[in-house]
Protein backbone atom coordinates (compact mmCIF):
# COMPACT_ATOMS: atom_id res chain seq x y z
CA UNK A 1 0.00 0.00 0.00
CA UNK A 2 1.36 3.43 -0.89
CA UNK A 3 1.70 6.01 1.86
CA UNK A 4 0.89 9.62 1.03
CA UNK A 5 1.66 12.63 3.24
CA UNK A 6 -0.75 15.55 2.75
CA UNK A 7 0.70 18.87 3.95
CA UNK A 8 -2.23 21.30 4.02
CA UNK A 9 -3.22 23.78 6.73
CA UNK A 10 -6.80 24.20 5.54
CA UNK A 11 -8.59 21.53 7.55
CA UNK A 12 -11.51 21.21 5.15
CA UNK A 13 -9.27 20.54 2.16
CA UNK A 14 -7.02 18.18 4.11
CA UNK A 15 -10.03 16.17 5.34
CA UNK A 16 -11.61 16.02 1.86
CA UNK A 17 -8.38 14.93 0.20
CA UNK A 18 -7.78 12.34 2.91
CA UNK A 19 -11.28 10.89 2.52
CA UNK A 20 -10.77 10.42 -1.23
CA UNK A 21 -7.24 9.04 -1.07
CA UNK A 22 -8.25 6.54 1.61
CA UNK A 23 -11.15 5.37 -0.53
CA UNK A 24 -8.60 4.68 -3.28
CA UNK A 25 -6.63 2.51 -0.91
CA UNK A 26 -3.77 4.82 0.07
CA UNK A 27 -2.51 5.27 3.59
CA UNK A 28 -2.75 8.97 4.39
CA UNK A 29 -1.02 11.21 6.93
CA UNK A 30 -2.05 14.86 7.19
CA UNK A 31 0.20 17.61 8.53
CA UNK A 32 -1.04 21.16 9.10
CA UNK A 33 2.09 23.30 9.34
CA UNK A 34 5.37 23.80 7.58
CA UNK A 35 7.78 23.11 10.40
CA UNK A 36 6.15 19.84 11.38
CA UNK A 37 6.12 18.82 7.71
CA UNK A 38 9.84 19.45 7.54
CA UNK A 39 10.40 17.39 10.69
CA UNK A 40 8.48 14.54 9.10
CA UNK A 41 9.95 14.74 5.60
CA UNK A 42 13.50 15.87 6.30
CA UNK A 43 14.17 14.68 9.85
CA UNK A 44 17.40 15.64 11.54
CA UNK A 45 19.67 12.58 11.75
CA UNK A 46 19.62 12.16 15.53
CA UNK A 47 19.79 8.40 15.67
CA UNK A 48 16.11 7.94 16.52
CA UNK A 49 14.05 5.54 14.49
CA UNK A 50 13.42 6.92 10.99
CA UNK A 51 9.73 7.55 10.23
CA UNK A 52 7.75 5.30 7.90
CA UNK A 53 8.81 5.72 4.26
CA UNK A 54 6.60 7.95 2.14
CA UNK A 55 5.64 7.33 -1.51
CA UNK A 56 4.18 10.71 -2.38
CA UNK A 57 3.81 14.17 -0.82
CA UNK A 58 0.91 16.53 -1.56
CA UNK A 59 2.21 19.93 -0.57
CA UNK A 60 0.38 23.24 -0.17
CA UNK A 61 2.42 26.40 -0.86
CA UNK A 62 0.97 28.81 1.71
CA UNK A 63 1.64 27.21 5.08
CA UNK A 64 2.21 28.51 8.58
CA UNK A 65 5.83 28.25 9.69
CA UNK A 66 7.55 27.44 6.42
CA UNK A 67 6.24 27.73 2.86
CA UNK A 68 5.95 24.82 0.44
CA UNK A 69 8.81 25.92 -1.83
CA UNK A 70 11.19 25.98 1.13
CA UNK A 71 10.01 22.57 2.29
CA UNK A 72 10.74 20.91 -1.07
CA UNK A 73 14.11 22.57 -1.26
CA UNK A 74 15.11 21.44 2.23
CA UNK A 75 13.76 17.94 1.61
CA UNK A 76 15.94 17.61 -1.46
CA UNK A 77 18.95 18.98 0.40
CA UNK A 78 18.36 16.46 3.17
CA UNK A 79 18.36 13.65 0.61
CA UNK A 80 14.62 12.96 0.49
CA UNK A 81 13.69 12.44 -3.17
CA UNK A 82 10.10 11.31 -2.78
CA UNK A 83 7.81 12.69 -5.55
CA UNK A 84 6.14 15.98 -4.58
CA UNK A 85 2.85 17.28 -6.00
CA UNK A 86 2.38 20.96 -5.18
CA UNK A 87 -1.10 22.37 -4.55
CA UNK A 88 -1.63 26.09 -4.46
CA UNK A 89 -4.23 28.81 -4.76
CA UNK A 90 -1.95 30.81 -7.04
CA UNK A 91 -2.17 29.32 -10.51
CA UNK A 92 0.25 31.56 -12.39
CA UNK A 93 2.60 29.96 -14.94
CA UNK A 94 5.65 31.44 -13.22
CA UNK A 95 4.59 29.75 -9.99
CA UNK A 96 4.55 26.47 -11.86
CA UNK A 97 8.08 27.00 -13.09
CA UNK A 98 9.22 28.20 -9.69
CA UNK A 99 7.71 25.10 -8.08
CA UNK A 100 9.37 22.77 -10.55
CA UNK A 101 12.70 24.56 -10.21
CA UNK A 102 12.77 24.15 -6.44
CA UNK A 103 12.40 20.41 -6.91
CA UNK A 104 8.67 19.66 -7.00
CA UNK A 105 7.59 17.03 -9.53
CA UNK A 106 4.15 18.23 -10.44
CA UNK A 107 1.86 21.16 -9.79
CA UNK A 108 -1.91 21.56 -9.42
CA UNK A 109 -3.78 24.88 -9.00
CA UNK A 110 -6.67 25.25 -6.55
CA UNK A 111 -9.52 24.79 -7.15
CA UNK A 112 -8.81 21.47 -8.81
CA UNK A 113 -11.00 18.66 -10.16
CA UNK A 114 -11.11 15.62 -7.91
CA UNK A 115 -10.62 13.33 -10.91
CA UNK A 116 -7.57 15.31 -12.03
CA UNK A 117 -6.06 15.18 -8.54
CA UNK A 118 -6.52 11.42 -8.30
CA UNK A 119 -5.13 10.89 -11.82
CA UNK A 120 -2.03 12.97 -10.98
CA UNK A 121 -1.51 11.02 -7.77
CA UNK A 122 -1.77 7.70 -9.63
CA UNK A 123 0.48 9.10 -12.36
CA UNK A 124 3.22 10.14 -9.96
CA UNK A 125 3.21 6.83 -8.11
CA UNK A 126 3.21 4.98 -11.43
CA UNK A 127 6.00 7.16 -12.83
CA UNK A 128 8.05 6.41 -9.76
CA UNK A 129 7.61 2.70 -10.46
CA UNK A 130 8.40 3.30 -14.13
CA UNK A 131 11.60 5.18 -13.35
CA UNK A 132 12.55 2.40 -10.94
CA UNK A 133 12.31 -0.05 -13.81
CA UNK A 134 9.27 -1.92 -12.56
CA UNK A 135 7.71 -1.92 -16.00
CA UNK A 136 10.23 -1.53 -18.78
CA UNK A 137 13.71 -0.44 -19.65
CA UNK A 138 17.04 -1.11 -18.02
CA UNK A 139 17.52 -1.26 -14.27
CA UNK A 140 21.11 -0.14 -14.62
CA UNK A 141 23.01 1.73 -17.25
CA UNK A 142 26.52 2.95 -17.89
CA UNK A 143 26.69 6.54 -19.08
CA UNK A 144 30.27 7.54 -19.88
CA UNK A 145 32.19 6.98 -16.67
CA UNK A 146 29.06 6.97 -14.54
CA UNK A 147 27.07 3.98 -13.38
CA UNK A 148 23.34 4.65 -12.88
CA UNK A 149 20.97 2.51 -10.84
CA UNK A 150 17.37 3.33 -11.76
CA UNK A 151 15.97 1.32 -8.83
CA UNK A 152 17.72 3.31 -6.14
CA UNK A 153 18.05 6.54 -8.22
CA UNK A 154 21.79 6.47 -7.51
CA UNK A 155 24.51 7.65 -9.83
CA UNK A 156 28.11 6.65 -9.11
CA UNK A 157 31.01 8.38 -10.73
CA UNK A 158 34.68 8.60 -9.74
CA UNK A 159 33.99 7.07 -6.34
CA UNK A 160 31.17 9.43 -5.34
CA UNK A 161 27.46 8.64 -5.23
CA UNK A 162 24.86 11.20 -6.25
CA UNK A 163 21.16 10.76 -5.56
CA UNK A 164 18.93 11.70 -8.51
CA UNK A 165 15.42 13.10 -8.08
CA UNK A 166 12.53 11.22 -9.65
CA UNK A 167 12.44 13.55 -12.63
CA UNK A 168 16.21 13.55 -13.14
CA UNK A 169 16.10 9.76 -13.13
CA UNK A 170 13.17 9.69 -15.56
CA UNK A 171 14.84 12.14 -17.93
CA UNK A 172 18.08 10.18 -17.88
CA UNK A 173 16.24 6.90 -18.40
CA UNK A 174 14.40 8.31 -21.39
CA UNK A 175 17.69 9.47 -22.91
CA UNK A 176 19.38 6.13 -22.16
CA UNK A 177 16.55 4.21 -23.82
CA UNK A 178 16.93 6.36 -26.92
CA UNK A 179 20.71 6.56 -26.84
CA UNK A 180 22.18 8.04 -29.99
CA UNK A 181 18.88 9.54 -31.09
CA UNK A 182 17.67 13.09 -30.65
CA UNK A 183 14.81 13.41 -28.13
CA UNK A 184 12.75 16.56 -28.63
CA UNK A 185 12.00 18.97 -25.79
CA UNK A 186 8.29 18.51 -26.46
CA UNK A 187 8.55 14.75 -25.99
CA UNK A 188 10.51 15.19 -22.76
CA UNK A 189 7.86 17.59 -21.42
CA UNK A 190 5.11 15.13 -22.24
CA UNK A 191 6.78 11.93 -21.09
CA UNK A 192 8.63 13.14 -18.03
CA UNK A 193 6.52 16.06 -16.82
CA UNK A 194 3.10 15.10 -18.20
CA UNK A 195 2.86 18.68 -19.46
CA UNK A 196 1.54 19.65 -22.86
CA UNK A 197 4.34 20.24 -25.37
CA UNK A 198 3.65 23.97 -25.75
CA UNK A 199 4.18 24.83 -22.08
CA UNK A 200 6.71 27.65 -21.78
CA UNK A 201 9.19 26.39 -19.26
CA UNK A 202 12.89 26.29 -18.66
CA UNK A 203 12.44 23.21 -16.52
CA UNK A 204 13.87 20.81 -19.13
CA UNK A 205 16.96 22.98 -19.67
CA UNK A 206 17.47 23.20 -15.93
CA UNK A 207 17.24 19.47 -15.49
CA UNK A 208 19.60 18.82 -18.43
CA UNK A 209 22.09 21.18 -16.80
CA UNK A 210 21.75 19.35 -13.51
CA UNK A 211 22.35 16.00 -15.21
CA UNK A 212 25.39 17.33 -17.05
CA UNK A 213 26.98 18.31 -13.77
CA UNK A 214 26.75 14.66 -12.72
CA UNK A 215 27.85 13.17 -16.05
CA UNK A 216 30.31 15.37 -17.91
CA UNK A 217 33.76 16.54 -16.92
CA UNK A 218 33.13 20.00 -18.26
CA UNK A 219 29.38 20.76 -18.17
CA UNK A 220 29.89 23.81 -20.40
CA UNK A 221 31.17 21.79 -23.35
CA UNK A 222 29.36 18.51 -22.82
CA UNK A 223 30.48 15.44 -24.74
CA UNK A 224 27.88 13.03 -23.39
CA UNK A 225 24.61 14.91 -23.01
CA UNK A 226 24.51 17.04 -26.14
CA UNK A 227 22.20 19.85 -27.12
CA UNK A 228 20.93 19.59 -30.68
CA UNK A 229 20.10 23.22 -31.36
CA UNK A 230 16.44 23.83 -32.11
CA UNK A 231 15.53 20.13 -31.85
CA UNK A 232 16.27 18.66 -28.47
CA UNK A 233 18.86 16.61 -26.61
CA UNK A 234 20.88 13.51 -27.36
CA UNK A 235 22.89 11.13 -25.24
CA UNK A 236 26.06 10.13 -27.12
CA UNK A 237 26.63 6.46 -28.00
CA UNK A 238 29.06 4.75 -25.63
CA UNK B 1 17.90 33.04 -3.15
CA UNK B 2 15.86 30.29 -4.75
CA UNK B 3 13.95 29.57 -1.54
CA UNK B 4 12.25 32.94 -1.36
CA UNK B 5 8.70 33.09 -2.56
CA UNK B 6 7.34 34.55 -5.74
CA UNK B 7 6.02 37.52 -3.81
CA UNK B 8 9.27 38.72 -2.40
CA UNK B 9 11.09 38.09 -5.65
CA UNK B 10 8.76 40.25 -7.67
CA UNK B 11 8.85 43.25 -5.37
CA UNK B 12 12.51 43.41 -4.63
CA UNK B 13 13.66 45.46 -7.68
CA UNK B 14 11.65 48.54 -6.64
CA UNK B 15 13.99 49.12 -3.72
CA UNK B 16 16.76 49.87 -6.22
CA UNK B 17 15.00 53.11 -7.16
CA UNK B 18 14.91 54.13 -3.51
CA UNK B 19 18.62 53.35 -3.24
CA UNK B 20 19.33 55.49 -6.32
CA UNK B 21 17.31 58.35 -4.82
CA UNK B 22 19.16 58.18 -1.51
CA UNK B 23 22.48 58.02 -3.39
CA UNK B 24 21.55 61.15 -5.36
CA UNK B 25 20.71 63.03 -2.16
CA UNK B 26 24.08 62.12 -0.66
CA UNK B 27 25.86 63.29 -3.84
CA UNK B 28 23.92 66.56 -3.84
CA UNK B 29 24.68 67.24 -0.18
CA UNK B 30 28.39 66.46 -0.62
CA UNK B 31 28.56 68.68 -3.72
CA UNK B 32 26.86 71.57 -1.92
CA UNK B 33 29.13 71.39 1.09
CA UNK B 34 32.29 70.99 -1.00
CA UNK B 35 31.29 73.86 -3.25
CA UNK B 36 30.63 76.12 -0.26
CA UNK B 37 33.99 75.26 1.28
CA UNK B 38 35.81 75.83 -2.00
CA UNK B 39 34.06 79.13 -2.64
CA UNK B 40 34.69 80.28 0.91
CA UNK B 41 38.41 79.44 0.80
CA UNK B 42 38.76 81.16 -2.57
CA UNK B 43 37.24 84.41 -1.36
CA UNK B 44 38.89 84.27 2.03
CA UNK B 45 40.74 87.46 2.73
CA UNK B 46 39.32 89.16 -0.35
CA UNK B 47 36.44 91.54 -0.14
CA UNK B 48 33.24 90.00 -1.40
CA UNK B 49 31.23 92.14 -3.75
CA UNK B 50 27.53 92.41 -3.01
CA UNK B 51 26.68 90.97 -6.45
CA UNK B 52 28.66 87.85 -5.60
CA UNK B 53 27.03 87.57 -2.20
CA UNK B 54 23.63 87.66 -3.84
CA UNK B 55 24.75 85.01 -6.35
CA UNK B 56 25.99 82.80 -3.48
CA UNK B 57 22.78 83.28 -1.59
CA UNK B 58 20.53 82.30 -4.51
CA UNK B 59 22.90 79.53 -5.61
CA UNK B 60 22.76 77.97 -2.16
CA UNK B 61 19.01 78.42 -1.99
CA UNK B 62 18.51 76.67 -5.33
CA UNK B 63 20.77 73.85 -4.28
CA UNK B 64 18.86 73.40 -1.03
CA UNK B 65 15.63 73.36 -3.01
CA UNK B 66 17.12 70.66 -5.24
CA UNK B 67 18.01 68.55 -2.21
CA UNK B 68 14.59 69.08 -0.68
CA UNK B 69 13.00 67.99 -3.96
CA UNK B 70 15.09 64.83 -4.02
CA UNK B 71 14.19 64.02 -0.43
CA UNK B 72 10.52 64.51 -1.29
CA UNK B 73 10.79 62.20 -4.31
CA UNK B 74 12.43 59.50 -2.22
CA UNK B 75 9.74 59.77 0.46
CA UNK B 76 6.98 59.53 -2.14
CA UNK B 77 8.72 56.60 -3.78
CA UNK B 78 9.06 54.81 -0.45
CA UNK B 79 5.36 55.27 0.22
CA UNK B 80 4.57 53.97 -3.25
CA UNK B 81 6.79 50.93 -2.70
CA UNK B 82 5.11 50.18 0.63
CA UNK B 83 1.63 50.55 -0.85
CA UNK B 84 2.61 48.32 -3.74
CA UNK B 85 3.92 45.74 -1.36
CA UNK B 86 0.75 45.82 0.70
CA UNK B 87 -1.38 45.64 -2.44
CA UNK B 88 0.48 42.61 -3.71
CA UNK B 89 0.04 41.06 -0.26
CA UNK B 90 -3.64 41.92 -0.42
CA UNK B 91 -4.09 40.31 -3.82
CA UNK B 92 -2.30 37.26 -2.51
CA UNK B 93 -4.40 37.16 0.67
CA UNK B 94 -7.70 37.69 -1.14
CA UNK B 95 -6.78 35.10 -3.77
CA UNK B 96 -6.11 32.68 -0.95
CA UNK B 97 -9.24 33.68 0.98
CA UNK B 98 -11.45 33.28 -2.09
CA UNK B 99 -9.85 30.27 -3.72
CA UNK B 100 -9.48 28.11 -0.64
CA UNK B 101 -13.20 27.85 0.20
CA UNK B 102 -14.02 27.50 -3.50
CA UNK B 103 -11.48 24.67 -3.78
CA UNK B 104 -12.97 23.02 -0.71
CA UNK B 105 -16.55 23.38 -1.98
CA UNK B 106 -15.53 21.93 -5.34
CA UNK B 107 -13.71 19.04 -3.72
CA UNK B 108 -16.72 18.13 -1.55
CA UNK B 109 -19.20 18.50 -4.43
CA UNK B 110 -16.99 16.27 -6.61
CA UNK B 111 -16.75 13.77 -3.77
CA UNK B 112 -20.52 13.70 -3.26
CA UNK B 113 -20.99 13.25 -7.01
CA UNK B 114 -18.39 10.56 -7.67
CA UNK B 115 -18.30 8.61 -4.42
CA UNK B 116 -20.64 6.56 -2.32
CA UNK B 117 -20.65 8.62 0.85
CA UNK B 118 -22.20 7.12 4.00
CA UNK B 119 -25.04 9.12 5.50
CA UNK B 120 -23.25 10.41 8.60
CA UNK B 121 -20.23 11.53 6.57
CA UNK B 122 -22.63 13.26 4.21
CA UNK B 123 -24.00 15.40 7.07
CA UNK B 124 -20.44 16.31 8.02
CA UNK B 125 -19.66 17.27 4.41
CA UNK B 126 -22.69 19.56 4.26
CA UNK B 127 -21.58 21.25 7.47
CA UNK B 128 -18.09 21.75 6.04
CA UNK B 129 -19.51 23.21 2.85
CA UNK B 130 -21.75 25.59 4.76
CA UNK B 131 -18.71 26.87 6.69
CA UNK B 132 -16.88 27.40 3.41
CA UNK B 133 -19.76 29.46 2.11
CA UNK B 134 -19.74 31.53 5.33
CA UNK B 135 -16.04 32.13 4.87
CA UNK B 136 -16.53 33.24 1.26
CA UNK B 137 -19.32 35.52 2.37
CA UNK B 138 -17.14 37.09 5.07
CA UNK B 139 -14.38 37.86 2.58
CA UNK B 140 -16.81 39.30 0.05
CA UNK B 141 -18.41 41.45 2.77
CA UNK B 142 -15.15 42.84 4.02
CA UNK B 143 -14.09 43.82 0.50
CA UNK B 144 -17.49 45.47 -0.06
CA UNK B 145 -17.46 47.19 3.35
CA UNK B 146 -13.98 48.54 2.74
CA UNK B 147 -15.25 50.14 -0.47
CA UNK B 148 -18.50 51.34 1.11
CA UNK B 149 -17.18 53.04 4.25
CA UNK B 150 -13.99 54.62 2.92
CA UNK B 151 -13.85 58.42 3.25
CA UNK B 152 -17.56 58.81 3.67
CA UNK B 153 -19.40 60.55 6.53
CA UNK B 154 -22.52 58.90 7.89
CA UNK B 155 -25.34 59.89 5.56
CA UNK B 156 -28.20 59.83 8.04
CA UNK B 157 -27.22 59.55 11.69
CA UNK B 158 -30.05 57.98 13.66
CA UNK B 159 -30.38 57.55 17.41
CA UNK B 160 -29.20 54.12 18.52
CA UNK B 161 -28.27 52.31 21.70
CA UNK B 162 -24.56 51.55 21.53
CA UNK B 163 -24.56 49.35 24.66
CA UNK B 164 -27.28 47.16 23.23
CA UNK B 165 -25.54 47.03 19.86
CA UNK B 166 -22.34 45.86 21.55
CA UNK B 167 -24.22 43.18 23.53
CA UNK B 168 -25.83 41.91 20.33
CA UNK B 169 -22.45 41.79 18.56
CA UNK B 170 -21.03 39.79 21.48
CA UNK B 171 -23.93 37.29 21.27
CA UNK B 172 -23.42 36.96 17.53
CA UNK B 173 -19.70 36.35 17.90
CA UNK B 174 -20.25 33.70 20.60
CA UNK B 175 -22.70 31.88 18.30
CA UNK B 176 -20.55 32.25 15.20
CA UNK B 177 -17.40 30.83 16.80
CA UNK B 178 -19.33 28.41 19.04
CA UNK B 179 -17.62 29.80 22.13
CA UNK B 180 -18.52 28.83 25.69
CA UNK B 181 -20.65 31.35 27.63
CA UNK B 182 -18.36 33.73 29.44
CA UNK B 183 -15.58 33.56 26.87
CA UNK B 184 -16.49 37.16 26.05
CA UNK B 185 -17.45 39.17 29.14
CA UNK B 186 -19.53 42.29 28.62
CA UNK B 187 -19.53 45.15 31.15
CA UNK B 188 -20.45 48.78 31.46
CA UNK B 189 -23.45 50.94 30.71
CA UNK B 190 -26.87 49.33 30.31
CA UNK B 191 -27.88 51.86 27.75
CA UNK B 192 -25.80 54.40 25.87
CA UNK B 193 -27.61 56.43 23.27
CA UNK B 194 -25.94 58.28 20.43
CA UNK B 195 -26.60 59.22 16.82
CA UNK B 196 -24.96 57.15 14.11
CA UNK B 197 -25.24 54.40 11.53
CA UNK B 198 -26.20 51.29 13.49
CA UNK B 199 -25.25 48.86 10.70
CA UNK B 200 -21.79 50.39 10.27
CA UNK B 201 -21.12 50.51 14.00
CA UNK B 202 -22.14 46.88 14.35
CA UNK B 203 -19.68 45.94 11.59
CA UNK B 204 -16.96 47.86 13.43
CA UNK B 205 -17.63 46.14 16.77
CA UNK B 206 -17.97 42.71 15.10
CA UNK B 207 -14.64 43.20 13.33
CA UNK B 208 -12.93 43.97 16.63
CA UNK B 209 -14.53 40.92 18.28
CA UNK B 210 -13.62 38.69 15.31
CA UNK B 211 -10.01 39.81 15.63
CA UNK B 212 -10.02 39.26 19.38
CA UNK B 213 -11.18 35.66 18.87
CA UNK B 214 -9.03 35.01 15.79
CA UNK B 215 -5.84 36.20 17.46
CA UNK B 216 -6.53 34.47 20.77
CA UNK B 217 -4.42 31.52 21.79
CA UNK B 218 -5.97 28.19 22.79
CA UNK B 219 -8.46 29.67 25.23
CA UNK B 220 -10.57 32.63 24.17
CA UNK B 221 -10.92 35.25 26.90
CA UNK B 222 -12.15 38.66 25.85
CA UNK B 223 -13.41 41.60 27.92
CA UNK B 224 -15.68 44.22 26.41
CA UNK B 225 -16.59 47.43 28.18
CA UNK B 226 -18.91 50.23 27.09
CA UNK B 227 -19.08 53.60 28.88
CA UNK B 228 -19.67 57.32 28.43
CA UNK B 229 -17.26 59.90 29.83
CA UNK B 230 -17.83 63.39 31.16
CA UNK B 231 -16.92 65.00 27.81
CA UNK B 232 -19.88 63.35 26.09
CA UNK B 233 -17.74 60.70 24.37
CA UNK B 234 -18.88 57.08 24.16
CA UNK B 235 -16.19 54.41 24.39
CA UNK B 236 -16.09 50.71 23.56
CA UNK B 237 -13.03 48.79 24.69
CA UNK B 238 -12.25 45.25 23.49
CA UNK B 239 -9.41 43.55 25.33
CA UNK B 240 -8.06 40.09 24.47
CA UNK B 241 -5.31 37.91 25.93
CA UNK B 242 -4.10 36.64 22.58
CA UNK B 243 -0.95 36.85 20.52
CA UNK B 244 -0.68 40.66 20.75
CA UNK B 245 1.96 42.41 18.68
CA UNK B 246 5.21 44.29 19.00
CA UNK B 247 4.95 48.06 19.37
CA UNK B 248 6.56 48.64 15.97
CA UNK B 249 3.42 47.35 14.23
CA UNK B 250 0.94 49.50 16.19
CA UNK B 251 1.11 52.62 13.99
CA UNK B 252 0.41 50.61 10.84
CA UNK B 253 -2.34 48.16 11.72
CA UNK B 254 -5.15 50.47 10.60
CA UNK B 255 -3.59 50.93 7.17
CA UNK B 256 -5.38 49.30 4.28
CA UNK B 257 -4.02 45.81 3.43
CA UNK B 258 -1.54 45.88 6.31
CA UNK B 259 -0.87 42.46 7.81
CA UNK B 260 1.89 41.38 10.13
CA UNK B 261 4.33 38.84 8.73
CA UNK B 262 4.88 37.21 5.33
CA UNK B 263 1.82 36.18 3.36
CA UNK B 264 3.14 32.74 2.34
CA UNK B 265 3.69 31.68 5.91
CA UNK B 266 0.38 32.94 7.19
CA UNK B 267 -1.33 30.94 9.90
CA UNK B 268 -4.41 33.12 10.36
CA UNK B 269 -6.91 33.91 7.66
CA UNK B 270 -7.72 37.47 6.63
CA UNK B 271 -7.35 40.15 4.01
CA UNK B 272 -5.81 43.07 5.91
CA UNK B 273 -9.05 45.02 5.64
CA UNK B 274 -10.78 44.48 9.02
CA UNK B 275 -9.18 47.25 11.08
CA UNK B 276 -9.07 49.56 8.06
CA UNK B 277 -12.86 49.20 7.83
CA UNK B 278 -13.22 49.92 11.57
CA UNK B 279 -11.12 53.05 11.23
CA UNK B 280 -13.09 54.21 8.18
CA UNK B 281 -16.38 53.75 10.04
CA UNK B 282 -14.99 55.65 13.03
CA UNK B 283 -13.87 58.49 10.74
CA UNK B 284 -17.35 58.59 9.23
CA UNK B 285 -18.71 59.12 12.76
CA UNK B 286 -15.98 61.67 13.60
CA UNK B 287 -14.76 59.15 16.15
CA UNK B 288 -11.39 57.53 16.73
CA UNK B 289 -9.92 54.10 17.27
CA UNK B 290 -6.80 53.36 19.24
CA UNK B 291 -4.82 50.20 19.79
CA UNK B 292 -2.43 49.06 22.46
CA UNK B 293 -0.45 45.92 23.13
CA UNK B 294 2.15 45.21 25.78
CA UNK B 295 4.02 43.06 23.26
CA UNK B 296 3.88 39.71 21.49
CA UNK B 297 1.83 37.09 23.39
CA UNK B 298 0.56 39.71 25.82
CA UNK B 299 -2.81 40.50 24.29
CA UNK B 300 -4.20 43.59 22.57
CA UNK B 301 -6.66 46.30 23.51
CA UNK B 302 -8.71 48.28 21.02
CA UNK B 303 -10.77 51.30 22.03
CA UNK B 304 -13.45 53.02 19.96
CA UNK B 305 -14.39 56.57 20.91
CA UNK B 306 -17.47 58.25 19.48
CA UNK B 307 -18.78 61.78 19.99
CA UNK B 308 -22.40 62.82 20.26
CA UNK B 309 -23.78 60.91 23.25
CA UNK B 310 -27.50 61.72 23.56
CA UNK B 311 -29.42 62.31 26.75
CA UNK B 312 -30.97 59.12 28.14
CA UNK B 313 -34.44 58.52 26.81
CA UNK B 314 -37.19 59.89 29.06
CA UNK B 315 -38.86 56.99 30.83
CA UNK B 316 -42.37 58.12 30.10
CA UNK B 317 -42.17 57.90 26.30
CA UNK B 318 -41.78 54.21 25.66
CA UNK B 319 -43.19 54.51 22.09
CA UNK B 320 -40.18 56.47 20.87
CA UNK B 321 -37.80 53.70 21.90
CA UNK B 322 -39.49 51.25 19.59
CA UNK B 323 -39.08 53.39 16.46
Amino acid sequence: MSRIVVVEDEEHLAAGIRFNLELDGYEVETIGDGLRALERLAPAPDGSQPPAPVDLVLLDVMLPGLDGFQIVERMRQAGNFVPVLMLTAKGLPEDLVHGLETGADDYLAKPFDLTVLLARVRGLIRRRDWARGASEGPERARVGEAQVDFRSFELQRAGTTVHLTLLEAMLLKLLVQRRGQVVSKAEILEKVWNLSADTETRAVDNFVMRLRRHLDDDPRSPRLLQTVRGVGYRLAEP
Amino acid sequence: MPGTSQLSRSRRPKWHYVAVGVGLIVVAVVLTVAWQILAASETAGRAVSSARAVAYFFGSLLFLLLIAGLVLIVILLLREVRLNERQSNFVSAVTHELKTPVASLKLYLDTLEFREVPLERRAEFYRTMRQDIDRLNTTINSVLNAAMYTDRPVAEPRPLDLARLVRRAVELTITRFQLPRGAIRCEGADSLRLAGDAQALEIAVLNLLDNAVKYSKDRVQVEVETWADADGLAHVRVRDHGIGMSRTHLPFIFTRFYRIGAEVRRSRTGTGLGLFIVRSIMKGHRGTISADSAGPDRGSTFTLSLPGVLEPEPEREPEAARV
